[in-house]
């Protein structure tokens, strides 16, 4: 891409309102991300109104910066009460809240407001400079291979489950049982819903999020007793410098945000999954594997500059293209049309400015979220430590409101309860809930491209097997299966091989 | 202790006669009216709905939000609408499919007569595309002629029972073609596989053309209204072709009506119909509406019962016609 669109751009993007805007977005976008519930989704459409009455890179600005902080916002309440803010936070859990338990948790916040931030600009940089070279990669992605990738996204499961990884695979298809509920737009028919309406339309994602970590973890710390004791956290004041540290995992940095940019220039994917990718790839890539999910910075730097990257990601078809990334791209898009401007090839030739101007504030937004995350971290904090018997109750009016927002649906606050429940119970038994999360997110889209490529075929099975960047992504996971299988003795034997005959040669 | 009872009964009913006189002269509306939206916020359908809805809220001097309820085919909408008093607080967005579709597959039990029409707020008409650089055809009789050669060889966007669907699968039983149809559940996915080959054609709304162009050429749209000849930049209707496609009117369009309960109180409805008629008359909302490619569709209430059960009769042979295309494909496949 030539510089054009960011030197036109920039005239656009600097002005009071549109930086307002964005410091604005960013302010809203991170507390909407603390909030459990809501997610930058619904921040997004809250004040898109707005938007329609703002200068075009304004009110994008304004958007955009929701989108940008508010994937990042959910981290803080992983890490400091073990429940995700949003569902793309459902990775952080895994590192960052071991962190905090480990006395860390200064320093995992501020990791993972770095990681967001540097992630989220990793991400722009390659929307910037590679947007319709890797949107016309993405174009060639049809079902066949789009369910190739969803199997890769399943097999995370195996990685992030850690020692329990049968228990893992067990929430897993738990969720891919629950992701067949609701209408069926293949055969027209609704499946599993009984007949009621509150199901017609499938399970509710975040409803089912809130409710299996969040009232699960109320659940549990009612069960502990004690209410009257404050949580055990530390006052913490990330500073600056943790964008310094942050940068120490660089190779993590950006290869986690490569896979998020990636992940999310594929239309469909999303945050939550490219946040797991991530975390896996990292894992398996370290040379301390045993050392993920007992409170490392690395694992954080995985999935938070994972799913901030995706941002930038899902901004890829969507602009160059004119074909959404994910739900919050398409309300972006939608907002964009009513301003008048249509997102696709058109709109760079035609508006090089809008472009320019949106990608400054893109990049923008990331920059605040950073230090606006650092400087408000003390104080929703300070909230966390409430005595429990206030506290708790906060966060359950919290969850009840956010969720009931979604859809203004009772149902949706039945859903929750219900899987608060089905989290406590899992809890305690030692089932992991994250690849509940992952099955539930991931099966719509499996089973949809699955379905979709044989109707393609006429009912053949060898379209996975004849199309060349499928077929790669079935042998990569047939590998890694394979892989898996092998015991970790013989394993270690094979390096040592490896390692004693590289150093004789 | 007579006394005393007789004054607390005495007081108890003036506090009474006092809130309903009160509430007899509260002026309408005293809170926000819901607008229950069937489908996923955020695409330029929500945003057209949001304008409409932000120029009654001018009017009404009333937030009137839309709340998106996705899920069945905009089933859950409807049946949340219902569900709601008839008071005129709660608004619902009618598009066809919850409206006349549902009833028709037997996912609802309801019909056009069940409710009480605002406005008719916009349409979204649909258009047959296909790859601008695509050899096989050059113009719309080409590519029926082509389709014709190659029985189940090619490849489209079809939703089993949703309206593009059956309005194509309707188009494709008039001329006697067979083509095979690939579910999406989004047109942009469909889009994306046009793109790259995996389909051959493609039905689109005016949205999806617009943001894609340059990517599409448009082969002929599915209404002969002029309007929608300039949505899609004088693209040939079926007359300029000369092909009788079988579908007249709004049956080749997404469209809504904003409705209300049978039973809302008279002043209430016409209160609700001002603030709409005003808000569609609005530069504002105008503009905001053409810049999305929808367009408006001027229906006054009295047309209501006659244009939404002229549609649903026109669908039910759609609805045949995705069975004789279901059994027209099964059989090439054998």
């Amino acid at each position: 891409m030539t510089l054009e669109p960011l030197i036109d751009g920039f005239r656009l993007f600097f002005d009071v309102s549109t930086l307002l805007a964005i410091a604005f977005g960013t302010l809203v976008g991170l507390l909407i991300g603390v909030l459990p519930g809501l997610g930058p989704l619904m921040g997004i459409i809250l004040l898109l109104p707005l938007a329609y009455h703002m200068e075009p890179v304004a009110g994008m600005g304004l958007l955009v910066s929701i989108f940008v902080a508010g994937s990042c916002g959910g981290a803080i309440t992983a890490i400091m009460v073990r429940i995700p803010g949003t569902p793309l936070a459902a990775a952080t859990l895994l590192d960052g809240y071991p962190m905090m338990k480990r006395g860390l948790a200064k320093e995992a916040i501020g990791t993972a407001v770095a990681a967001s931030a540097l992630g989220g600009i990793i991400g722009g940089l390659i929307l910037i400079f590679l947007a319709p070279l890797l949107a016309d990669i993405a174009i060639d992605f049809a079902p066949p291979e789009y369910f190739a990738l969803t199997l890769t996204g399943l097999l995370t499961i195996a990685v992030v489950s850690r020692e329990a990884t049968v228990k893992g695979l067990m929430t897993g298809t738990l969720g891919l049982v629950l992701s067949t509920i609701g209408y069926d737009e293949f055969a027209n028919v609704s499946r599993f819903a009984f007949g009621i309406d509150g199901l017609l339309g499938g399970i509710n994602l975040v409803a089912m999020v809130v409710g299996i970590f969040a009232i699960s973890e109320i659940i549990d710390q009612i069960r502990h007793g004690d209410l009257s004791a404050k949580p055990d956290v530390s006052v913490v004041r990330p500073s600056f410098s943790s964008a310094i540290s942050t940068m120490r995992h660089w190779r993590n940095l950006v290869r986690s945000s490569v896979i998020g940019t990636g992940l999310g220039a594929l239309p469909g994917i999303g945050g939550g999954i490219s946040a797991f990718s991530a975390y896996a790839i990292a894992k398996s890539a370290s040379k301390r594997p045993e050392e993920f999910g007992t409170g490392i910075a690395d694992g954080v730097v995985a999935t938070e500059s994972a799913n901030n990257a995706t941002v930038g990601g899902t901004l890829i078809p969507t602009l160059a293209l004119g074909i959404p990334g994910d739900a919050s791209s398409a309300v972006l898009m939608g907002a964009l049309i009513l301003l008048g401007f249509f997102p696709g090839p058109g709109l760079f030739e035609k508006h090089q400015d809008i472009v320019g101007g949106i990608f400054w504030a893109y990049m923008a937004a990331n920059v605040m979220m950073f230090f606006v995350g650092i400087l408000l971290t003390p104080l929703f904090v300070a909230c966390i430590k409430l005595q429990k018997r206030y506290l708790l109750p906060l966060i359950m009016v919290l969850c009840v409101m956010g969720v009931y927002s979604l859809e203004s649906s009772v149902f949706d606050l039945w859903v929750m309860l219900v899987f608060g429940l089905v989290g406590y119970a899992l809890r305690r038994f030692d089932y992991p809930l994250p690849p509940l999360v992952i099955g539930l997110v991931l099966g719509p889209v499996c089973e949809g491209n699955f379905r979709r490529s044989l109707i393609i075929s006429g009912g053949h099975y060898d379209i996975f097997f004849s199309r060349p960047i499928a077929t790669t992504i079935i042998v990569v996971n047939i590998l890694l299966v394979l892989w898996m299988l092998i015991p970790k003795s013989l394993k270690q034997r094979v390096f040592r091989r490896l390692g004693s005959a590289a150093s004789e040669a | 202790m007579k006394i005393t009872a007789c004054l607390k009964a005495a007081g108890l009913t003036a506090v009474v006669g006092l809130l309903a006189v009160s509430q007899g002269y509260a002026q309408f509306p005293e809170r926000k009216v819901q607008v229950m939206y069937p489908w996923a916020p955020g695409t330029p359908t929500y945003g057209v709905s949001q304008l409409i809805a932000e120029g009654m809220a001018k009017e009404l001097g009333q937030a009137v939000p839309v709340v998106a309820k996705p899920g069945s085919g905009g089933v859950k909408a409807f049946k949340a609408f219902l569900n709601s008093p008839a008071d005129g607080y709660t608004i619902a967005d009618g598009y066809v499919a919850p409206l006349v579709l549902a009833p028709m597959f037997g996912n609802a039990d309801w019909g056009c007569d069940d409710f009480i029409p605002l406005y008719s707020a916009t349409s979204n008409s649909f258009a047959i595309a296909t790859r601008p650089n695509d050899d096989r055809w050059s113009d719309f009789k080409s590519f029926i002629g082509y389709l014709k050669d190659h029985p189940g060889e090619t490849r489209y966007n079809g939703n089993e029972l949703t309206l593009p669907h059956m309005v194509a699968a309707k188009v494709l039983k008039q001329l006697d073609i067979v083509s095979r149809p690939v579910p999406y559940p989004d047109l942009a996915l469909g889009m994306k596989d046009l793109r790259n080959g995996t389909l051959d054609w493609l039905i689109v709304n005016p949205g999806m053309y617009r943001a894609n162009k340059d990517h599409l050429k448009i082969l002929a749209t599915l209404s002969n209204q002029k309007a929608v000849q300039e949505v899609y930049d004088g693209a040939p209707t079926p007359k300029d072709v000369g092909v009788d496609l079988g579908i007249s009117g709004l049956t080749a369009s997404g469209w809504d009506w904003w409705l209300v309960h049978k039973d809302t109180p008279e002043d209430r409805l016409d209160k609700l119909r001002g603030a709409m008629q005003a808000a569609l008359k609005d530069k504002d909302v105008r503009d905001g509406i053409a810049k999305a490619g929808f367009v408006p569709t001027n229906y006054s209430p009295d047309e209501y019962s006659k244009v939404c059960n002229s549609v649903s009769d026109e669908l039910k042979s759609a609805k045949d016609a995705v069975e004789w295309e279901k059994k027209k494909v099964r059989a090439l496949s054998q």
